[in-house]
Order: structure tokens, then sequence, then C-alpha cells
């Protein structure tokens, strides 16, 4: 029986070669989509499994509140005190684990000289909470002495070769001597962070880092990661909920008491599920770029339309072909076989279609997901696709896809009654209204994806060319070594002393970066000095730092040396002049201003600028010199280029470097590159979106291609009979035409409104969004519209232009 | 075998209600072979798809080897139709995607029964109708007489004890008539029971008895010896 199936099942695939190579092509596309997201989806779920106690472990996170109880910050790490205090006063946390992550840094082993990325602080709680694999060198011991480091395996290899590293001594940031204690296996590549160096957590006590003091008592060096593990059974909001006591008993309190607020109202502490935090922690201070689980549904639900597309074409051309197999159901019925053996006859016949689909999706998703890992940013191995649970899933799908797209054409066919097939006449007509609802089903999904694609794309260059405030062309950005201080008059002239390099300016963060920094606000307003109503963030900057970056001022000037008490000056921009409540940028300069307990004066004020990316709105900011509060300074140089000769510009730079700093490794980024990396989640996305588009309004193409090629193939005799009569060509292709075209048009009268819904709703992501452009809509309706009228017309004509004689001969 | 009592069947469409059988009866013994002659659109066709459970009357009687059929399921029916009934239509209805041995294999699929007995009874037969060395041909590489000998295989081949023909020789020349009738009346010589729609004398002569019908009712019956 099941021979006989299978054999009548691919002599009538190889019958109609047409519409077999659409379904099989069709499904396998559909297929092969769903199965690299898939690999995508579980790759973004996979993070953080590797701790042996994943599933208890939690991040603490923190939040800061402005008066009125608004969120302003929201971080990812804490202050050093909150970890080692929780761990005292909760005896339900099992372990406590901190990292610092020290962010990049000049390393030097011998003539070695590397800056070196990704360089944290920790102990051996974090080795042990972390699982980490200690390949070399004592776990327990290896970082409890200042000093002392463990290098990732790489990173081993970077500076040591082959050698073996242990006892050597690697000199970071020209002057903090470390000893090699051990060497680890790194985290793997779905963790959330990447250490690829630890330092021991004791040598932070050093006065020329933390000092002891700080790390014993501060509440607002917010840069420690602290992870927690809670027993099996228990309630991470039972410990949450007695945080906010936890900070009132132990916060320092403001020396006077009018002044007293509970420090739980100015901020929190959260958990955090290990699991959760590449998906769903979008923090400011994160580790590394996250993951986004919208992002995932969103593709998720793409998958399955593309795939859902694939089964319509399925459905619609096997029932549009349904009459060709009328006389075998008849037969088969007359000779005694009952409906429920035809039912399952022609579910078998696309399960056996479906698998092969499957086997030739899962060649074509394993061929295309290095390609896709590269358009997703992210390494997707074939492992995710080649394991148990997957591949046993694989041997499922072709029973469930099979049957979800071969069951109504099973019903159809198999509700033929035998005496009125076999008599000639079979009305194909029920089967009609059904495919044409699945045809505007089709192109909904596809214009819907059409106009996504669009607006995505529309908003990414938005982005990319919206006026930022400042000039982002031909700026080079570095780390700027402290220790280039007392000489950095005579870096700078030397540097500009060739033209190509027309400027450079010193501060403490730099555009395109995040503001995370900020401090206490007074400001004189009519005749008294009040606290500002919400915080201002601050950046230190020097001299020259608005001119290299093109920044306007709107009132008042900027910092010269000419002017000593700039040491006491502060430039605003504009939405800090609004926030104050003074009445103009004018009207600002000259007041007195109190920021971090410096009494000093505004000098002048900027236009507003987009610091931050165009996520976020621009905030109130403030700029003084690094000499203004001893807790600010520089850690970045711009410089500027002139564009006509940058290879010059560069080897010039260089080599004053060399000159300056010769124990530095010379490192830049353009700003441009900078900027970019900003919005390559929309960047991507935008692209994946246009490829699922394209793909899904491909087949669904294909799927209108074999249905109106059939649909003329059943016509060919009346075509025939009405050119006898007459009929023009032009008249015969609007004929066959009109039909498909008529569904292809509702079809976008119904995606309109829901994809313009949806994509409101995206674009309310973004601070900085178009306006719903809405000449998209009418323009998607109208390219489906047009490439479904190409896609038939290319068939009709040549059936329209046939000579009559010839299609009435051969009936 | 069949008692055909009172038998009434109407077709409602829309706007029209067609009464094409009307109080018919119609009584068939074990091994008789009937030919069911009539004017075209008299209800030839209709009366043979009730005798093979094809069709449902609207009401009457269908007394099938002493069972009543009228309200078998789908089940049932499909049961007897395989192990009892064999069909043959005027225009052959092969499958043309199967081979003339798989097209006669079919029935015996559906009754289950196993592959090497299946040759046995598959080859016996084609032997049987002069079709063997044209067994792995498809359907369109037949000439029409051949075509319907492969039908005739194909409904006799589970040993059915009744055969509806339905103008069997109609698409058939003279002479390829002759030799499916031939075939016909040996199976009946057989023991195999047969009633055959027709409208040629000539091949009614076959035939034990001749049932005319007139708008839906048998009219006159020929005893032929
Ligand atoms: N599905 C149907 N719906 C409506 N009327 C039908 C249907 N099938 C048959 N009829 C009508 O029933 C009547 C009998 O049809 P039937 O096919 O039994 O005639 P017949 O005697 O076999 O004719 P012929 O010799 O031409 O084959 C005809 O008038 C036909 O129009
Ligand atoms: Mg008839």
């Amino acid at each position: 029986m099941l021979r006989h199936y299978i054999t009548v099942t691919l002599r009538n695939l190889l019958k109609h070669k047409l519409i077999s190579a659409i379904n099989l092509f069709g499904l396998t596309m559909g297929l092969t989509c769903c199965l690299l997201i898939l690999a995508y989806i579980l790759h973004e779920t996979s993070y953080d499994r590797s701790p042996p106690t994943a599933s208890r472990i939690y991040r603490v996170t923190r939040d800061f509140y402005d008066p009125n109880g608004a969120t302003t910050l929201q971080l990812s790490a804490v202050a050093p005190v909150i970890g080692p205090l929780l761990k005292s006063d909760f005896p339900q946390i099992e372990k406590m684990a901190i990292i610092l992550s020290g962010g990049s840094i000049v390393a030097r082993y011998e003539d070695k000289i590397l800056t070196q990325d990704s360089l944290a602080f920790a102990d051996g709680n974090f080795l042990d909470l972390f699982g980490v694999r200690v390949l070399s060198g004592d776990a327990r011991t290896a970082l409890q002495e200042p000093r002392t480091i463990m290098l990732e395996q790489r990173t081993a290899r970077k500076y040591f070769g082959t050698a073996d590293p242990l006892n050597k001594e690697l000199k970071l940031d020209g002057n903090l001597l470390c000893k090699v204690t051990g060497v680890y296996q790194g985290l793997p590549e779905n963790s959330h962070l990447h250490p690829a160096m630890l330092i021991s957590y004791t040598t932070l006590n050093d006065p020329s880092l933390y000092g002891e003091e700080a790390m014993r008592t501060s509440w607002s060096s917010n840069s420690f990661h602290t992870y927690l593990q809670l027993p099996a059974t228990y309630d991470a909001a039972q410990l949450e909920a007695q945080f906010p006591a936890f900070l009132d008993r132990h916060m320092p309190q403001p020396k006077r008491a009018a002044d007293f607020v509970p420090p739980s109202k100015m901020t929190s502490l959260q958990l955090q599920r290990l699991t959760d935090v590449h998906l769903t922690s979008h923090r400011a201070d994160e580790l590394e770029a996250n993951g986004d689980i919208t992002r995932v549904y969103i593709f998720s639900i793409i998958a399955l339309f593309v795939l859902l597309i694939a089964c319509i074409n399925y459905m619609n051309l096997s029932t549009a072909r349904a009459a060709l197999r009328a006389k075998e159901v008849g037969v088969r019925k007359v000779i005694g076989a009952r409906r429920s053996e035809i039912i399952l006859q022609f579910l078998g016949e696309s399960v056996l279609i479906t698998a092969l689909a499957t086997a030739l999706a899962v060649g074509c998703a394993l061929l295309a997901l290095p390609w896709l890992s590269r358009l997703a940013g992210t390494t997707l191995s074939p492992e995710l696709l080649l394991r148990g649970p997957v591949l046993a899933g694989l041997l499922v799908l072709p029973l469930v896809v099979g049957v979800l797209s071969g069951l109504y054409p099973a019903l159809y066919m198999s509700s033929f009654q035998p005496q009125h097939i076999l008599k000639g006449f079979l009305k194909n007509s029920g089967g009609l209204t059904f495919r044409r609802a699945l045809v505007v089903v089709q192109f909904v999904v596809s214009i819907g994806l059409l106009v996504g694609t669009a607006i995505v794309l529309l908003q990414v260059r938005y982005l990319q060319q919206t006026p930022l405030g400042y000039n982002r062309e031909q700026l080079l950005t570095m780390t700027y070594p402290p220790t280039l201080t007392p000489q950095y008059e005579a870096f700078r002239q030397a540097l500009q002393q060739q033209a190509s390099v027309l400027n450079a300016g010193r501060s403490s963060r730099i555009p395109t970066g995040r503001l995370l920094d900020a401090s206490d606000a007074a400001a004189v307003v009519g005749d008294s000095l009040r606290p500002t109503a919400a915080s201002i963030k601050f950046v230190s900057i020097d001299d020259q730092f608005l001119p290299t970056y093109g920044i306007r001022l709107a009132a008042g000037r900027n910092f010269s040396p000419a002017f000593p008490t700039d040491t006491t000056g502060f430039i605003l921009n504009a939405s800090a002049v609004r926030m104050v409540g003074w009445d103009s940028p004018a009207a600002a300069v000259g007041q007195a201003f109190r920021y971090g307990g410096v009494m000093g004066r505004v000098v002048g004020v900027v236009e507003d600028f987009h610091f931050e990316s165009l996520h976020q709105p621009i905030v109130p900011l403030v700029m003084f010199l690094s000499t203004v509060t001893s807790r600010s300074s520089y850690n970045l140089l711009t410089v500027k280029i002139a564009g006509a000769n940058v290879p010059a510009a560069l080897a010039h730079l260089e080599s004053t470097w060399k000159q300056f700093l010769p124990e530095q490794p010379f490192a830049y980024t353009f700003l441009d590159e900078s900027y970019n990396r900003l919005y390559e989640a929309e960047q991507r996305q935008s692209t994946l979106f246009a490829l699922f588009a394209g793909i899904a309004i491909f087949i669904a193409c294909l799927g209108l291609f074999g249905l109106s090629a059939f649909a003329i193939t059943q016509r060919v005799k009346e075509i025939g009979i009405r050119k006898v009569l007459g009929a023009s060509t032009s008249t015969i292709v609007v004929l066959l035409s009109s039909d498909f075209l008529r569904l292809v048009g509702v079809a976008a009268l119904l995606a309109l409104p829901l994809s313009w819904y949806l994509m409101h709703r995206w674009l309310q992501n973004f601070a900085y969004r178009i306006e719903m452009p809405w000449w998209v809509f009418p323009l998607a309706g109208l390219a489906a519209v047009l490439i479904a009228l190409v896609t038939i017309v290319s068939q009709t004509v040549s059936v329209a232009r046939a000579n009559p004689v010839r299609s009435l001969r051969t009936e | 075998m069949i008692k055909i009592t009172n038998l009434e069947k109407t077709y409602r469409t829309e706007e029209v209600e067609t009464v094409v059988l009307h109080a018919l009866n119609l009584e068939v013994r074990e091994g008789e072979f009937v030919a069911v002659m009539g004017p075209s659109g008299c209800g030839k066709s209709t009366l043979l798809n009730i005798l093979g459970l094809l069709d449902d009357p609207n009401s009457g009687s269908f007394v099938f080897d002493n069972t009543e059929t009228v309200g078998f399921n789908e089940r049932r029916r499909a049961e007897l139709r395989k192990h009892a009934i064999g069909f043959v239509f005027q225009s052959f209805n092969l499958i043309d995607e199967l081979t003339v041995y798989e097209n006669v294999e079919l029935p015996l699929i559906y009754t289950g029964v196993s592959a090497a007995e299946r040759k046995t009874r598959v080859e016996e037969v084609l032997d049987k109708m002069r079709i063997m060395h044209r067994r792995h041909h498809y359907p369109q590489q037949l000439s029409g007489g051949q075509q319907q000998r492969v039908a005739v295989a194909r409904a006799v081949v589970n040993r059915p004890r009744l055969i509806l023909a339905d103008e069997p020789t109609g698409n058939l020349d003279s002479s390829n008539g002759n030799e499916v009738m031939d075939l016909l009346s040996e199976l009946n010589e057989q023991g195999t029971t047969i009633v055959m729609v027709t409208h040629s004398e000539h091949d009614a002569r076959y035939s034990h008895r001749i049932v005319r019908m007139l708008d839906g009712q048998t009219v006159t019956e020929t005893i032929l010896t």
C-alpha cells in the first residue's frame, strides 16, 4: 500500500513538473527560513547557561530617581559596598561574586605592547560562580594576592605564544606590574561577558586605583557587576522586597536633617535572572551589546509567515489541480476505497513532499548559516541545528507542515462523488472561494512585509542623516593617556604643524557614547540659588573640544586660556538652560551656577546636539574643564583631520604619537564608524527584513504564477472560441488577469491599515523618528499589484496571442 | 441476489426537481446476466450507481444478498463494493498514472491481499484477458479495446459476485466490442452475476433477460434463452 502511494505521488510530481517545482521550491524556501530563524532563536536563548547553577544566579542592578520619582538612570552594575553588605545581611544568599570591567588598557610584556580589551577585576568567587575552567594555576589562590592576574587562553597566547605564562609579569598602563598566576578557558561565545584577563580584586585597594577606603565604603562608583546565587526553591522577589530597607539601613544620610530623603526614594536595587540578561536587559552600562527579545519575536513571526505563504501555495495549487485527479479519486472509490483512505493518501502525498522539502531545507539552511551569521552579526554554528531535539523536531515537521498544507486539498478531493466525476462533470467552484481567500492572505502578508521593509529602511536612513548638531566627518578618536597631560600643549602643537591635522580636543566622553555621569546642580534664578528640578549630566572638555566637533554656541563664549576664571566656568546646552528656567541662552550667560560642589558662572551656552544615539532624547548637559572637579579627567582625544589626504594625516598623527608616547600603542577609531555602530541593530534588522520580505513576495508570486498558469490551461478552449468569435489579444489578457489582480487589490486594502498600525508601534521605539510616510502604503500596494501583473500577464499574453485553431484542435 | 422494491430517486437543484427513478422494482437472481435498455436520460446509469452503492435512493428498498443496504454507512458500502462488486464503464476509467498491471492490482491493494498473491492473481487475470504482454504500458499507450479489457480485468480481479457494466462497448468498434462481450459472457458462465446497461440490441442478446426502462420505471422484461 505504502509503495503504491509513493509510486503514485512521484508519478504525479513528475507529470505536473511546474506545479511540483513551485510547491517543492516554496516549501523548501519556507522551511529554510524557519530553520535559519530557529538557529537564530536557539542561539539567542542559549546565553549564560554555562555556569553550573545558572538558573539560580541573579545580577544585582540599580535604578536612580529624581525628586519627582521619575527614573533617571538604570545601571547593570552597582557600588562596591553593595555586594559584601548583601552577603552579610541575607544569609539566604549562597554565593556572591563581583566583577569590575576595566575596559581597555595598554598591556606590555617585554617588547610586545598591545591595547588589551575586556580587562576585568575579580576574585575566586567569580571563577567559582561562573564555572570558569582553570587550565593552569590554582583556582582558589590565583586571584588572592594584589597584582596577580589570570589570562584567558587566547590572551595568554597573544603575549606569550607557546611559552608557559605562569609567574611571568605583565605591565599594565605603563605602571601596574602583575604576576600571571593562571590561565583559564574563556566563557562561551554565548555569554553576556567575556573577560580576557582577570586581575585580582584586591588590586583595586591600591590607592592609585580605587583605594581601600572607597572599595569599603563607596556607594557611588556603580561599575561593579554583582552576582548572587540563591537557593533552588527561593523566590527572588522575596529578597528584592527587602532591598529598600537594606538601602535605608546602610546608605549614608545627608548631614543636614532638613535635606533628609530616605535613600530608597532616590535609588533602588533589583535582581535580574542571569539567563534573562542577554535578551531582556537594556541598561545604560551593559557589559556588551545585548540581544533583544522583540527582535526574536519579530523574526519568528516573519519565518512563520514565509512558511504560511508556502503552505498556502501548496493548498492552492493542489486544490486547483484537483480536477486532474478527480478521475483517480472516482475510480478508487468505485473500487472500494473509503473516504478516509483517500484522505490518508493525499495527506501522505503532502507529507512526502514536505519531507523532501525538509531534507532540502536542512541542506540549504546549513549552507546559508554562515551568511546569516554575518548578516545578523552573531555566530550561528551548525551544531545549533544538529542537536537531538532539533533533529527529532525535523522528523515531526513534515508531518505537521504536510498535514497543515495537505488537509484542505485532501478533504476537498476526497469529497468527490464518483458517480458524478466519472460521468465527466466536476463542479470545481467549491474550492474557488477558498483559494481566492488564501491568495488574499498571502498578499496581505507580503504587502505588510513590503511596507515594513520600506519604513525600517527610511527610519535607518533618517538616523544616518539627521543633523546631529556637530560634524562627525573626519574625526578620529583615541584613548587619552593621562601621562600625556604635562606635555599635552607641545603634543598638540606638534600635531598641528601639518595642515592635515585641523584640530584636537580632549574630553571625558565623546559623542556616540553614553552620558552617564551626573552630579548635584544648583542655579541662580531670580535671586536665590535653587537646586535644579532634575539631574544634569556632565562631560569635562578642554577649550578645543567644541571647535573640534563644530558644536555651535548659542550665546556667550567657549573656554579660553585667556580667562583664568574659566576653571570655575560652565558651558550648558540649551536643554539645560530651559530646565533651569532661564529665559534664553543669552540670559543664562554670566549667571551663578553650582555643580558638584563647585560654585562658578555660566560662560556659554551651546545649541542642543545629539551627544547620545537617536534612541535617546537630548538631555540637559553641563560641560566644564577637567580642573573643575577632581572627579573628572580627560579619557579621550579627538583629532579633526582634513579630508583631502587621510593617509598623510594618519601617518603624521602616528609619528607624533610615537614621539610623545613610545609606550602607548597607536590605535584610533573613526567617529563615523562608532556612529554607524549605534544603528547596527536597525541596519541589520532592515537587511533581514528586506530579505525575508523579498522571499515572501517571491514565493507568493510563484503561487500566483502556478495558479494563473493552471487557470489558463483550463481555459485554453474558451480562449480559442473567444478568439474565433473576434476577441482581441488585449481583451483576453484583461479577462485572464483581472480576476487575480482583483485579489491582490483586496489584499492591499486589507494590508495597509494593518501594517500602518504595526509600523506605528515600531517607530515609537525611537526618540527621533520619521513621520509615518503615508506614500509608502499606496506604493507598496501598487508594487504588489505590478509584480502580480507582470507574473500573470507574462503567461496570458502568449496564450492570448496563440492561433485559436491550434488550441481548439487539442480538444 | 438483488431485490429492489419501490425505489425512488430524485435530483434536486435550486429551481427544479427531477424525478429520475420512480416506483422502480427489479429482481436479479444469482448467476443471471441482465441487460438494461432504454432511451437516453431514462435513469439507467442512476440505477446502476444505486446497485453499485455509489448513490443513495431517496426511498424504497434495495436488498443485496438478503440484507437491506439502504442506510448503510460509508464504511459498509465500501466494504461491500470492494469485495462483491466490479464495475466496467463506457469510458474505461483507468488511472493514467498507473500501468496496466498497477491498475488491475489496485482493488487487491484495497482489500489487503498480500504482495505475492497479488502478483499471481493479477497475472492470471491479465492472461485471461489476453493483455499480459502489455502489463507495463500506461493506459494512453493502449487501444480502446485493450483499455476496456484492462478495465474488465480490474473489475474481476477481486472475484466479485456481481459485475455492473455501463455501456461497456459504447466507445468501441464492433470487433473490439464483441471481444468484450465474449469476455463478459464467459465470466457469467463461470457464475458471475452481470447487470449491463446498453444501447445496443446486439449486445443485449448476450444476456438472459432484457429490462426496458422508460421515465424511471421498468416497463417490459424480455426473457431470452
Ligand atoms: N447530478 C445530477 N443532478 C441533476 N440531474 C441529474 C444528475 N444526474 C443525472 N441527472 C438526471 O437524471 C436523469 C437520468 O440520468 P441517467 O444518467 O441515469 O440517464 P441514462 O439513462 O444513463 O442516460 P444515457 O443513456 O444518456 O447515459 C437525466 O435526466 C439526468 O439529467
Ligand atoms: Mg448513462
